[in-house]
């Protein structure tokens, strides 16, 4: 088990006063199996009058508040304490065949399988395609273990894609993405659960963060992430930010191994290194921080995340 | 459904002695393979329609065409427009009526409302369901993966009960007859039915045309259903009766937009666009001159998926951020509930009638025809076998072609091709049978001609908890008598409809339920979008008025009668500066001749016949035209008229004239814009929209008087009495003057009249003191300490031409004998005029900016920076003159 403490902070800039500021925020990390969070505290400014917390039709813990007075910046500062404790990643090959998988979430009307089937349609940014289906069929032949195939889908992804943030914004669309062959985590994740969809298989994005690189001299947490909110003009050295994956439901008949984690900008299957945030059908319905503005001419994002572990826990260390 | 029995065809004769004459004008033939709303299939008319048919006799053809005429003169008077989308010269395009309605009698008329009112109460149930606890979708009485895949099933909306439990309050249901005669639903609409206010303005128009056969036949009056709905949407508001309740459109773009427009006035609610609402402190409220106003109520015409950028569509700039959750907190009711677009997909339909046993223990009255939704194995089997029988449409918005694909009109190619696309999305397609609609007569004119049809009925919630169903309907009919589509989009008509009576009709007024208190209420909560059209309409027609005062003066100096007094050609080139100056036009180009007569005929064709020019008189209306169809509900019907006379008097002139033309033109339109003037101030109510249409005119005149006085008397060339005489007769003080001065123009007498005189509605000073005493009026200027910079201004400018001397502004004291001081003075007004205009802007109608989606985060592994869109706040003409 690891703990984290886990810093997101998100800076508007605006070059005019915004009149009205409306915001809706997915930043409280959910209580899961493999994952219990401690503290989470959300500190807003300028202060709102209230801050409705609610918890979505998926189960993710999201956040509302109107800022009414006029503003020039808004800073958004999550702050929690996460522990992280995976169960061990099952066996892929003898995992059920991919088939049987999509077979069974046609079929499954228990209360698992009402929820995974809203995961198996087209969502506002990933469409099923027969050219995504044709890709991921090279490793989901014939009667091949679901997991096996989606972790060499997971790895061929991670291969065949390059990372580069200068390709896409939010709303590239997932054709785009798999036509040009680059992206950043939040795309490698539209195509995977796209591709996966295709197949007939349910599969959910997943908004999270990745454990930070070890912090140098030069990047000491405490100095960069001081308790009050520092001046908006101060880049946080060393930041890093969101993370995005893909869960696969990986059920059939009398075989359920549950919803199995992976991430193909790592090409890995998300361990104690990964926490999660919330999930849904993509990006759109879990974007960590969104809001509508009246006024404020033209604006800046800035955006920092800090994920460090917490101290010693009680595995060992 | 039964296959069609071939039914022999049927001919009648209106007049029977001329019945033997195919030739005969009225000579109406159903089509045997189709059930034939007016004849049986022996040629008998059918029960119902005599007293329509005897008052058709007593006309004769003539005679209805003659009254037909006036009936489509009236709804293009009353501007009753259907939008078509993509087609640039589709906007207002009037709305298609036939005379003859659709007559139906009263034991028909209570299946169908039975069957109306269950199916609304089967939706309704189904909609509590999939927001709520979805056990229709464990148990399988309902497919799971339609609600999942549709994009109508709101996950937002899922877990909570709307305020009063009800998420249908208004419903349609697109009804077709089969040849054996029953009724069968093509499908529901259910998120913001379009059709009821065409309903009331075709039976406005058609009962007028046929008042004897409407009498005579004791048809039902629609009047009490709007009343219901209205104590319905009342009766779930925490406020009760004191609720407020606006009409959320999407705007005058919308296909609809008349019909918007026509509902608000006629429900007595207020219109209401995305930007005039704004969500605080978890309520929705109207933003007023007078500031924010609660909302208890939205009756939306905008689909669910545009009604909030914050939690549903992001890109959506016509909905109103926050709505989600107002509507979530019970503070405001929207009708109806947001997602309950859903159920609209007629790939419910299959699964219907044993649901509404389950969950009503009643067998479905109304049922649907034979659908098979693709998404299911089966019925997708059934469709690919089939196709040929079948008409293929989309099961969900978004996927799908949005048009029904006939396949019988498809080759085995495109057979094959449709079906592959299908297999790839199936959910996203569902298969119909073909059904043979239903003929009716319709005029073409000259005689009837058969069209099938499509009935839309409406029913709304009942404040017991039940429902209530319109008496009538909108039918639609198609385009010709092959066409199986009755699209308003693609050609079709429409028919009133009515509804026999077995008793008595109880006469109903809505006026009764809207009593006088909401009229006064009126005034004082106008939407700031509304007085920002109505301000710029009053500019725009004000403008329009100096352009064709200025312009017809320029026409009678060039044409060959006698120039009547002080008509002198002289003046042509400072009418062309004034012109210039009042509305810029085109620059001169370099082949333009000199000599001022021909420059002056050019100008005159381009700005009077050709619509493309800057300055042009059918772009000055055109605008008049465009804001004050954002504000129907708030003019007059004969204000409306007069603006859209206008508009398309121009609009004709593209074919051109000579000058002969244009003044006889010009002395037409300068009429119109004085009923304009006239309706203006002696028939609209002295609210605070009137006040900001009057300030629009009067800042406009201020404005246009100043530039006109500056171009001829400052810095014109022919400051003597030719120009002085001019400027009189734009200024429409020619006799005013005469009758004063007894003598020809002087400057200082000219000036007097037109700056100084405050009796003279025409001179600057007077509209000075009208603007300030508007500015007076106007909400929160009642605190003398801290006059606002409109005020302030206006006080200023009133002082300025107060104080002035009028000797000293009448001498020509500048080195080419032209009045520097004048110039000076004048364009200081001309400076503060639009300063004045800015500020009022600033002050009252700057909230009307809309809201913008923020830049998001990308989740990525380096920071990353997505700023800015820009922003998208649409302004009118920046002021200072140039439009």
């Amino acid at each position: 088990m690891t703990r984290y403490r886990v810093r997101h902070r998100t800076t508007y800039r605006y070059t005019g006063p915004v009149d009205l500021g409306q915001h809706q925020v997915f930043l409280r990390p959910r209580d899961t199996p493999g994952q219990t969070t401690h503290r989470f505290d959300l500190r807003i400014d300028p202060a709102p009058e209230a801050i409705d917390a609610h918890t979505d039709d998926f189960g993710n813990h999201g956040a509302r508040f109107t800022l009414d007075r006029p503003h020039q910046a808004l800073i958004v500062d999550a702050h929690s304490e996460v522990s992280v404790h995976p169960a061990p990643t099952p066996m892929l090959s003898v995992s059920p065949a991919w088939e049987d998988v999509a077979e069974y979430a046609r079929r499954d009307r228990s209360p698992d399988g009402l929820t995974a089937l809203a995961m198996a349609f087209d969502s506002r940014l990933t469409a099923r395609r027969p050219a995504l289906a044709e890709y991921a069929r090279q490793s989901f032949t014939e009667r091949r273990p679901v997991l096996e195939a989606a972790d060499e889908l997971n790895r061929r992804i991670f291969a065949e894609f390059a990372y580069d943030p200068t390709a896409t914004t939010v709303s590239t669309p997932v054709d785009r993405v798999f036509a040009q062959r680059r992206g950043v985590c939040q795309d490698f994740a539209h195509v995977m659960i796209a591709m996966l969809r295709s197949l007939g298989l349910p599969a959910r994005y997943v908004s999270g963060y990745l454990r930070s690189a070890a912090p140098t001299a030069e990047s000491d947490p405490q100095a960069t992430l001081p308790d009050t909110p520092a001046n908006p003009n101060d880049a946080l050295v060393g930041a890093d930010a969101s993370h995005a994956w893909v869960s696969l439901r990986a059920a059939a008949l009398g075989a359920d191994l549950g919803w199995v984690d992976f991430d193909p900008t790592n090409n890995r299957i998300p361990g104690d290194t990964h926490v999660t945030v919330a999930w849904g059908r993509d990006y759109a319905d879990v974007a960590p921080v969104k809001g509508v503005i009246v006024g404020g001419g033209a604006h800046h994002l800035d955006v920092a995340v800090r994920v460090e572990p917490a101290g010693i826990m009680n595995d060992g260390y | 459904m039964t296959p069609p029995a071939p039914l022999p065809s049927a001919r009648v004769a209106l007049f029977p002695a001329d019945a033997a004459d195919p030739a005969e004008p009225w000579g109406y033939a159903s089509s045997g393979a189709a059930y034939d709303e007016f004849v049986d299939p022996l040629g008998q008319l059918r029960p119902g329609w005599s007293e329509t048919v005897r008052e058709l006799e007593r006309l004769g053809p003539d005679g209805l065409g003659r009254r037909w005429a006036r009936g489509l003169a009236e709804l293009e008077e009353n501007g009753v427009t259907y939008n078509v989308y993509g087609d640039p010269r589709g906007m207002h395009r009037p709305w298609a009526l036939d005379p003859l309605p659709l007559v139906l009698g009263a034991d028909e008329w209570a299946g169908i409302e039975a069957g109306a009112k269950q199916r609304a109460r089967l939706l309704d149930a189904i909609l509590d369901d999939l927001y709520g606890p979805r056990d229709l979708l464990a148990s399988g009485d309902l497919p799971a993966s339609l609600a999942f895949a549709h994009p109508g099933y709101l996950r937002p909306c899922c877990g909570w009960t709307p305020a009063g439990g009800r998420r249908l309050l208004l419903t349609a249901m697109d009804l077709a007859r089969s040849p054996d005669g029953r009724w069968w639903v093509l499908a529901d609409r259910t998120q913001a039915p379009s059709g009821a206010g065409y309903c009331l303005e075709n039976r406005l128009v058609v009962s007028r045309r046929l008042p004897d056969a409407f009498r005579a036949a004791r048809i039902e009056r629609l009047a009490r259903f709007f009343d219901t709905l209205l104590r319905s949407v009342r009766a779930v508001c925490p406020r009760g009766e004191a609720a407020r309740i606006v009409l959320l459109t999407p705007g005058p773009y919308n296909e609809t937009y008349f019909e918007h427009a026509y509902m608000a006035r006629y429900l007595g609610v207020t219109l209401a666009e995305g930007a005039d609402l704004t969500v605080r402190h978890g309520g929705v409220y109207l933003k007023t001159l007078g500031g924010l106003e609660p909302v208890d109520a939205v009756l939306r015409r905008l689909d669910d998926d545009y009604c909030d950028p914050l939690e549903l569509r992001g890109e959506s700039a016509i909905g109103v951020p926050g709505l989600v959750r107002a509507a979530r907190s019970g503070r405001v009711v929207l009708a109806n509930a947001l997602g309950a677009g859903v159920v609209e997909s007629p790939a419910w339909s299959p699964f219907l009638p044993g649901l509404c046993r389950r969950v009503l223990g009643q067998e479905l009255r109304l049922p649907s025809i034979a659908t098979w939704w693709c998404g299911q194995p089966d019925a997708f089997a059934h469709v690919r076998d089939h196709l040929t029988d079948l008409v293929i449409k989309p099961a969900m918005p978004g996927r799908a072609d949005a048009q029904p694909i006939f396949g019988d009109q498809l080759s085995q190619d495109q057979r094959d091709e449709l079906l592959t696309r299908i297999a790839e999305h199936p959910e996203a397609y569902l298969a119909q049978e073909s059904v043979d609609l239903s003929t009716a007569p319709c005029w073409n004119g000259r005689s009837l001609d058969r069209r099938h049809l499509i009935l839309r009925i409406f029913v709304a919630a009942a404040p017991d908890g039940g429902y209530t169903v319109l008496p009538g309907g909108l039918t639609r009919v198609s385009s010709s008598p092959e066409s199986r589509v009755t699209s308003m989009q693609r050609g079709g008509g429409s028919k009133d409809t009515w509804v026999r009576s077995e008793g008595p009709v109880a006469p109903f007024s809505l006026l009764r339920s809207a009593d006088g208190d909401q009229a006064v209420a009126r005034g004082a909560d106008l939407p700031s979008r509304v007085a920002d059209n109505l301000y710029w309409l009053g500019r725009y027609v004000d403008r329009a008025e100096a352009v064709v005062r200025l312009l017809r003066a320029i026409a009678a100096r060039l044409s060959d009668d006698a120039p009547g007094w002080g008509q002198s050609p002289e003046a042509l080139p400072d009418l062309m500066s004034a012109l210039h100056a009042v509305a810029p036009g085109p620059e001169k180009g370099e082949n333009d001749a000199d000599d001022p007569w021909t420059l002056a005929e050019a100008v005159l064709q381009q700005r009077v016949f050709d619509p493309g020019q800057a300055g042009s008189l059918a772009g000055i209306t055109g605008n008049a035209y465009g804001l004050a169809s954002r504000v129907r509900d708030r003019i007059s019907t004969d204000t409306w008229r007069i603006i859209s006379q206008l508009e398309s008097t121009f609009e004709h002139a593209r074919q051109g004239g000579d000058t002969a033309d244009a003044v006889a033109l010009l002395d037409r339109v300068v009429l119109t814009l004085a009923a304009f003037a006239g309706l203006n101030h002696e028939s609209m109510t002295r609210n605070q929209g009137w006040r900001f249409l009057d300030l629009g005119r009067r800042i406009e005149r201020v404005l246009g008087l100043s530039r006109v006085l500056r171009a001829v008397l400052a810095l014109g060339e022919a400051r003597a009495a030719a120009g002085l005489e001019a400027v009189l007769e734009v200024a429409d003080s020619t006799m005013t003057y005469r009758d004063r001065y007894q003598a020809a123009a002087a400057a200082s007498g000219v000036l007097d009249l037109l700056v100084f005189d405050e009796s003279n509605p025409r001179s600057i000073a007077f509209n000075l003191v009208q603007i300030e005493a508007h500015l007076t009026a106007l909400p929160g200027s009642d605190r003398p300490g801290a006059r606002a910079e409109d005020h302030r201004l206006s006080i200023g400018m009133l002082a300025a031409v107060r104080l002035a001397d009028p000797s000293v502004l009448s001498r020509a004291d500048g080195p080419r004998g032209e009045r520097k001081s004048l110039d000076v003075f004048l364009d200081g007004l001309i400076a503060q005029a639009p300063a004045l205009s800015d500020a009022l802007t600033r002050r009252f109608l700057s909230h009307t900016q809309s809201p913008r989606t923020l830049g998001v985060e990308q989740a990525l592994d380096t920071p990353d920076d997505l700023a800015d869109a820009a922003p998208d706040d649409v302004a009118h003409d920046a002021d200072g003159g140039a439009p």
